[in-house]
């Protein structure tokens, strides 16, 4: 009877026993949360490569068997393999868990499922916050010529500005384009804030029309993106040019040679640099002024000139005025003066006329003087 | 009947006869009006090389206007100059002479002694057609600026066709003065009862000072002040 007794009781404790060591795996991994989770890139883009790292901690004493770990979800590929091999998480420990995805979706929210399977005591299941957004980053025109010239440098600046909800890195400006010379030849930023923005110039010289495109370059994560903006470049008179006019013309003739003078006044809007003027086709320029350096001319600015030259049956003369930009681009303008004529058939013309009037006067001295001997001689 | 051969060729015969009578200067003034009218036009035609100058920064009236008063101020420089003015210098220069003899024979013999001029100054004016013409108008930089102005009408000066012209015109007038000298010397010696060596004194002597005068600016490159011939 006692020996019955004893062997119930020992049964008794046999049952119980697995029971309880149930109980105790089931709480332990209870223990077991998600403590932290990163993203990479923290906002994706459509099509956008990244990596979901889950990292979770055994709050309790005991450790905790973890068969299997993984991610999934109907939308959000994941391309990384699960975590299959069987690990423990002692006691206070950490560890993390990363997998990769692409995010080939639209544009939204999306909550792919992490899940741990837990040798002993169920699952682990944690919905992790991702969010794509195709937001690209924005560059935006702040300033250009009106008129690009030929050969002349002019400044083109950009804004480059990030509205999406993650930072960018490896921010890269470059412009490209046919006949176009530009410093610097990229302009490297690096990252991007949220709601930043950077201001960028760049000095570009075309020489033809064409179209300047400007790239910029960035990383969302470690996936590629690009944005372009296409500016025409058609050449032109630029409105702030430096514009020399010729006023206050005077022509003096003598002596075979034509004078011209007059002031040279600066109407643009920009410095002309080593201006000097000389005169066209159709006539011969001769000392003392060739040409004439008349140097700098500021804005508004005017100075005096002096040009001489030989024509003959010429009666209009091209004033040639040519001007540096300060770049040393050169640029001429042409103007028209008019001159009296001086062939030399008029010459001879003039020198016979002469002639004859000197004979007269001759002429005169002579009869005036035997008409006033005469008056005395005849009293 | 003056005869107006003897006034150039015999002047002493000719105011030998017109002194009998009572001084008529309806003729001296009829020579004098001539010469003024020639001069007159004259200066109307040189006015115009300026007026040309002007007129194309302030319009064609300040051509017109400069003209009609470089042509009466000409008129009355020969007037004035000439007759008027020379008369009364010959007239105060033969006083210390024992100068005798009304004024008014005095302006009527000076007035005789104006032929040659008038003379002179037709042939001045045929051969200002010849030369203004042909004289290049320079137009000012700017009409405001004194300077630029002063440079336009030097240049008119110095052209070569007007500087030819004025040396001409100059030699003109002189020959021509030579010869109304050598009347006014008869003249004066009629009218103020000079012996022959007063009467050159009195005349020779402000002519003198005149062709210096005009020599000089000639040679100098200053206009003269020529009454008109």
């Amino acid at each position: 009877m006692r020996l019955a007794v004893v062997l119930t009781i020992l049964l008794a404790i046999l049952l119980a026993l697995p029971i309880e060591a149930a109980d105790l795996d089931q709480s332990t991994a209870a223990q077991v949360t998600v403590t932290s989770v990163t993203l990479d890139p923290e906002v994706f883009m459509e099509g956008d490569f990244g990596t979901i790292t889950v990292e979770v901690t055994n709050t309790g004493t005991g450790s905790v068997a973890i068969r299997r770990v993984t991610l999934y979800d109907n939308e959000i590929q994941t391309l990384s393999q699960s975590y299959d091999t069987t690990m423990y998480i002692g006691g206070g420990n950490k560890m993390s868990f990363t997998f990769t995805v692409k995010a080939d979706v639209p544009e939204g929210i999306y909550y792919p499922v992490l899940s741990v399977d837990f040798r002993d005591a169920g699952y682990l299941r944690y919905p992790v916050k991702m969010q794509v957004q195709n937001e690209p980053l924005e560059v935006a025109l702040l300033d250009k010529p009106d008129t690009f010239s030929a050969g002349k440098k002019d400044m083109v600046e950009i804004l480059v500005g990030n509205p999406r909800d993650n930072a960018v890195n490896g921010v890269t400006v470059y412009p490209k384009g046919d006949g176009i010379a530009a410093t610097p030849t990229s302009y490297f930023i690096g990252m991007l804030a949220p709601d930043a923005s950077r201001a960028v110039s760049f000095a570009v010289t075309p020489s033809r029309s064409t179209e300047l495109e400007l790239h910029v370059d960035y990383k969302n994560g470690i996936n590629s993106h690009s944005e372009v903006i296409r500016i025409p470049m058609e050449l032109g008179e630029s409105k702030k040019q430096a514009d020399p006019l010729l006023s206050n013309i005077l022509v003096v003739y003598e002596a075979g040679i034509y004078s011209i003078t007059g002031d040279v006044n600066n109407a643009g809007l920009e410095d002309a640099n080593a201006v000097v003027i000389t005169s066209g086709s159709g006539v011969t320029p001769t000392d003392p002024y060739q040409s004439y350096v008349v140097g700098s001319l500021k804005p508004d600015d005017f100075a005096s000139f002096e040009i001489t030259f030989t024509a003959s049956n010429v009666t209009r003369v091209p004033v040639v005025t040519s001007f540096k930009d300060k770049d040393g681009n050169l640029f001429t303008r042409e103007t028209v003066i008019e001159i009296p004529a001086a062939s030399p058939s008029s010459a001879g013309q003039d020198t016979g006329s002469t002639l004859m009037v000197g004979i007269l006067v001759v002429v005169l001295a002579a009869v005036i003087g035997g008409v006033v001997l005469y008056s005395w001689r005849k009293r | 009947m003056m005869q107006f051969t003897d006034l150039l060729l015999h002047p002493e015969r000719f105011f030998a006869a017109a002194g009998a009578g009572e001084p008529n200067l309806r003729v001296p003034a009829l020579i004098a009006l001539c010469g003024a009218v020639v001069s007159g036009i004259l200066g109307y035609l040189m006015s115009e090389i300026y007026a040309e100058m002007f007129s194309a920064a302030a319009g064609a009236g300040i051509g017109a206007f400069l003209g009609i008063i470089a042509g009466i101020s000409a008129f009355l420089g020969f007037l004035f100059i000439w007759w008027l003015v020379f008369a009364g210098v010959f007239f105060v220069i033969s006083i210390p002479m024992e100068g005798k003899g009304p004024f008014t024979r005095t302006l009527a013999n000076v007035g005789y002694g104006l032929v040659p001029m008038v003379i002179g100054s037709v042939l001045t004016l045929a051969l200002s057609f010849l030369y203004l013409p042909r004289v290049h108008v320079t137009m000012p930089r700017n009409l405001q600026d004194p300077a630029a102005l002063t440079q336009a009408m030097t240049g008119i000066m110095q052209d070569p066709i007007m500087r030819e012209f004025t040396m001409v015109s100059s030699a003109i007038s002189i020959l021509f003065l030579i010869w109304s000298a050598n009347i006014w010397i008869f003249g004066i010696r009629q009218a103020r009862e000079l012996t022959i060596r007063n009467a050159v004194i009195t005349v020779i002597l402000p002519v003198a000072v005149y062709v210096a005068y005009m020599a000089y600016t000639l040679i100098a490159g200053v206009p003269a002040v020529s009454g008109g011939i």
